[in-house]
């Protein structure tokens, strides 16, 4: 299924404004991460730290709504979903 | 009006158009590029999220307060110092009201809409962190 990433301020400068995945049917927030990683070094360090895990600052929305870190591991994206990643905001 | 523009705004234009006969005070938040040694600052958003945020705060602000009208205008693109980023204009029957709507919408922005900066210096250029994860 596609599904469409938007990266926002510096993670878009890192993975690039909007990326079109592949990912299979099933896949959640976990597997978008993972494929951008595998794009390149600079990506992986972007989104996991030394043991592997998110890290905690990305904020997520799904169809520009906002995903808590607590309902991250429930989503089940659907085909022509829009996944945006991005830092903490400082607008204002 | 809840918008997000490239356009710079005249404050008050907005402020005029806020007064109604139940109005009883208008205030307004200003938002501008401090000179921090920078040479410019670009604002980025998540245009489509940010405006639907926008409009959420707005709404959480009528229900917590008993306000008349609000306008939020936010700024995307490269700005000077001195140039505006924001404004916030809340009317109300009574300034309590108008004070605190005022600045609940100020925090909620700087809490939850996906609007960035990169600040441009002499030595180079730098994303300002954000103050809420």
């Amino acid at each position: 299924m596609k599904i469409m990433v938007r990266a926002f301020a510096r993670f878009r400068e890192v993975v690039g404004d909007v990326t079109a995945l592949d990912l299979p049917v099933g896949s959640g927030l976990p597997a978008v991460l993972a494929a951008l990683a595998s794009r390149s070094d600079e990506s992986r360090d972007l989104l996991f730290d030394e043991q592997g895990m998110i890290r905690e600052h990305i904020i997520f929305m799904v169809n520009r709504k906002r995903v808590s870190r607590s309902a991250m591991d429930s989503i089940i994206l659907a085909e022509g979903d829009e996944v945006a990643i991005y830092p903490p905001v400082a607008g204002g | 009006m809840i918008t997000i523009t490239h356009e710079d705004f005249d404050p008050g234009v907005y402020i005029d158009a806020a007064r109604d006969r139940q109005t009883g005070g208008i205030v307004t938040f200003t938002g501008i590029v401090r000179d921090d040694g920078i040479t410019a600052i670009e604002l980025e958003a998540y245009r489509e999220a940010a405006l639907r945020e926008l409009e959420a705060i707005g709404d959480e602000a009528r229900s917590r307060y008993a306000i008349q009208s609000v306008d939020i205008i936010h700024r995307i693109g490269t700005l000077s110092v001195g140039d505006h980023i924001v404004l916030i204009v809340v009317g109300a029957s009574h300034r309590g009201d108008a004070f605190r709507a005022c600045e609940y919408i100020i925090d909620r922005i700087k809490e939850t809409v996906p609007i960035w900066k990169k600040e441009h210096t002499e030595e180079g250029s730098r994303w300002v962190p954000g103050e809420h994860s």
